[in-house]
């Protein structure tokens, strides 16, 4: 229950004997109640540090007069500059079908406390509160126009460290998400283009100027070397047919691929020295420059 | 200068003999071209060996053909958990006198002539039958009758029962790298071939089916010599012979060699076996085949193409591997391939 300010201060000064025992009655507003509303006051009771107070002496929740319900008690206890502090907040709901503007009383209580000097009892005295027909609003005739004025409600303290820190955690669980979506659907930069192997192997070769039987063989072994990498698995001739149902890009080049395995094969292992250099460079060209394209088109 | 060209003229001729010796045997044995392509390589590398199948498939139909092809003899024993060396080597008989006679056994009647001779269910054999065959395989002779009986000819088939495991003797390392190849002969997948084995009568009587295959198609005379030349014959580049050693050390220390299979500890899986007679052994094959594709020079297929055959019963691995069969050393042998790179 909050309550806004100290509206109606109703301070019992207690007999001599009980002087440092107080009540302090709040509530949101001594006036403006309507049938069915909820009152809402707060007893601040202060004893002596050693006062033990009796909850059998708590008022109970139920119906007080013939249009008054109390309908809620809560008891919070504090110490406050050494003295003991019990906070009563009770809530009451208001019958009282008005036709004009008037009070009501609030019957008062009396609550049981024990010290070391025995037990004694502390009044919580009757306190009234206007109600109104629904109608209008008829407050007591106040001197001041100000003293109508209902103070500002205190601002909440917000504690703004938890916020922040789930907007952070969320914000972060949506970035996670959206890479892991990302990364499933290929978008970038997760589209990974397939590294185009030949077209570097093109470029690599048009490099190479001399055509000698070294560079040659060193150019072919470029060229297994970049299919191996498109096969993964190194590959031979006979894996050809494999390979062109797995890279159907490359189909159309299977005359190709053939002779570029047969003269692999006559370089490498059939110990042929006698061909055409030029020529076969040339058409080593042309075959990687070919593999590219289709590669691109892939 | 002539007698190269000779030598060139005969291979080729040998080459259309050995492949119309294949026909031949694919006359009666159906479906099964790879076998018989490794058996021909085999007879021509002058290697024996064991032939891994289920029972029914067609062994004895293939060897039986194999020996009627080349012509010769045939000789067969059936391994037996109570065999003895002495078994193979004598026939000892009660004679018409009531005495006992030792005479010699078929595979010394025979020795001269015998091409083919099938151990029929090898692992059932004591070691000491296993240890007399090694001295067959190796040295193609053995000691009977206070003499020296030689084998000129001869390539030892055997088979082994892989379904029974009581009393089966598992072959010794040393008797298993005596083998040039271990083949694996299953039932056809071709459905046409099935269907033939299963309905046609002429494949249910195999001595009328053996009649089908043309007696001495190949002299089995000759094939030491054309062995011979055909090892001299076949070149092997040095980038090929590169590739060879690199696979040989792939298979030896796989890991340096960037070969990798999934849930196996390579640095531990290979324990023995790969030996320089398997490498040579290979290689002998390799040429082999090269011959009957008519090059005159090895290219990696050839190698690849019976690597398993002839490596992967050499190859012995870790007996927690061992003990899941030869699928191990067969992936590893296809890794080997996978990863290095030729030329």
């Amino acid at each position: 229950m909050r309550i806004a300010c100290l509206a109606l201060v109703l301070a019992a000064t207690l007999p001599a004997c009980a002087q440092e025992t107080t009540v302090r009655i709040r509530s949101a507003r001594p006036f403006g109640y309507f049938v069915g509303d909820l009152i809402h006051a707060r007893v601040d009771v202060s004893a002596p540090a050693d006062a033990v107070l009796s909850r059998a002496s708590l008022p109970n929740p139920g119906p007080l007069t013939g249009s008054l319900d109390l309908r809620d008690v809560k008891l919070s206890e504090t110490s406050e500059n050494g003295a003991h502090l019990w906070r009563l907040d009770l809530t009451y709901q208001n019958f009282y079908v008005a036709l004009d503007a008037r009070d009501i009383e609030i019957p008062g209580f009396e609550l049981s406390i024990s010290t070391a000097t025995g037990a004694r009892t502390i009044a919580v005295p009757a306190w009234r509160i206007g109600v109104s027909p629904l109608r209008e609003v008829a407050p007591r005739k106040q001197e001041q126009a100000s003293d109508y004025l209902r103070p500002d409600g205190s601002s909440a303290f917000v504690n703004e460290a938890t916020p922040l820190n789930l907007a952070f955690a969320s914000g972060a669980a949506a970035l996670l998400a959206l890479l892991l979506v990302a990364r499933d659907r290929a978008w970038p930069p997760f589209q990974q283009r397939k590294a185009r192997i030949f077209s570097a192997l093109a470029r690599e070769i048009s490099t190479r100027r001399s055509a000698d039987d070294a560079t040659l063989a060193a150019t072919i072994q470029s060229v297994h070397r970049g299919l191996d990498r498109a096969n993964g698995p190194i590959l031979l001739s006979g894996d050809l047919p494999e390979f062109l149902r797995r890279h159907p890009e490359f189909k159309p080049l299977r005359s190709d691929f053939e002779q570029f395995f047969e003269t692999s094969k006559r370089l490498f292992f059939g110990g042929e020295s006698s061909m055409d250099d030029d020529c076969a460079a040339e058409q080593l060209a042309q075959f990687v420059s070919k593999l590219a394209r289709q590669e691109r088109s892939g | 200068m002539n007698e190269t060209l000779h030598v060139v003229q005969k291979l080729s001729d040998w080459r259309v003999r050995a492949l119309e010796f294949e026909q031949e045997i694919q006359k009666a044995v159906i479906g099964q071209a790879r076998v018989v392509r490794l058996v021909t390589i085999c007879i021509f590398a002058r290697g024996h060996v064991l032939i891994e199948g289920d029972v029914g498939v067609g062994k004895t139909t293939l060897l039986r053909s194999v020996s009627r092809a080349l012509g010769g003899d045939f000789a067969r024993v059936e391994g037996t958990v109570d065999m003895m060396p002495s078994d193979i080597l004598y026939h000892t008989y009660l004679g018409e006198d009531g005495r006992p006679r030792v005479d010699p056994s078929e595979l010394l009647r025979h020795a001269e002539t015998l091409p083919v001779f099938f151990f029929n269910e090898i692992n059932r054999a004591r070691p000491q039958v296993h240890s007399l065959l090694l001295r067959l395989m190796a040295e193609r002779s053995v000691s009977a009758f206070n003499r020296v009986h030689h084998f000129p000819y001869l390539n030892v088939f055997a088979d082994r029962n892989m379904v029974e495991r009581e009393e089966t003797f598992e072959l010794p390392a040393a008797a298993r790298d005596r083998f040039l190849m271990e083949i694996l002969m299953a039932a056809p997948d071709d459905e046409d071939a099935r269907r033939r084995l299963v309905f046609d009568p002429a494949f249910h009587d195999t001595e009328t089916l053996l009649e089908r295959v043309n007696p001495g198609t190949l002299d089995y005379r000759e094939t030491p010599a054309i062995a011979r030349a055909i090892q001299t014959h076949v070149r092997s580049s040095d980038a090929l012979e590169r590739y060879v050693l690199n696979l040989w050390q792939a298979l030896v220390e796989p890991s340096s060699a960037g070969v990798s299979l999934p849930d196996v500890d390579l640095d531990s899986l290979v324990k023995g076996g790969a030996s320089p007679r398997g490498l040579a052994a290979l290689v002998r094959a390799a040429r082999v085949r090269a011959w009957l594709e008519g090059r005159d020079y090895l290219v990696p297929e050839d190698v690849r193409d019976v690597f398993i055959e002839v490596m992967a019963h050499r190859i012995f691995v870790d007996p927690i591997h061992a003990l899941r069969g030869d699928d191990i050393v067969k992936r590893l042998c296809r890794a080997v391939f996978d990863a290095t790179p030729v030329p």
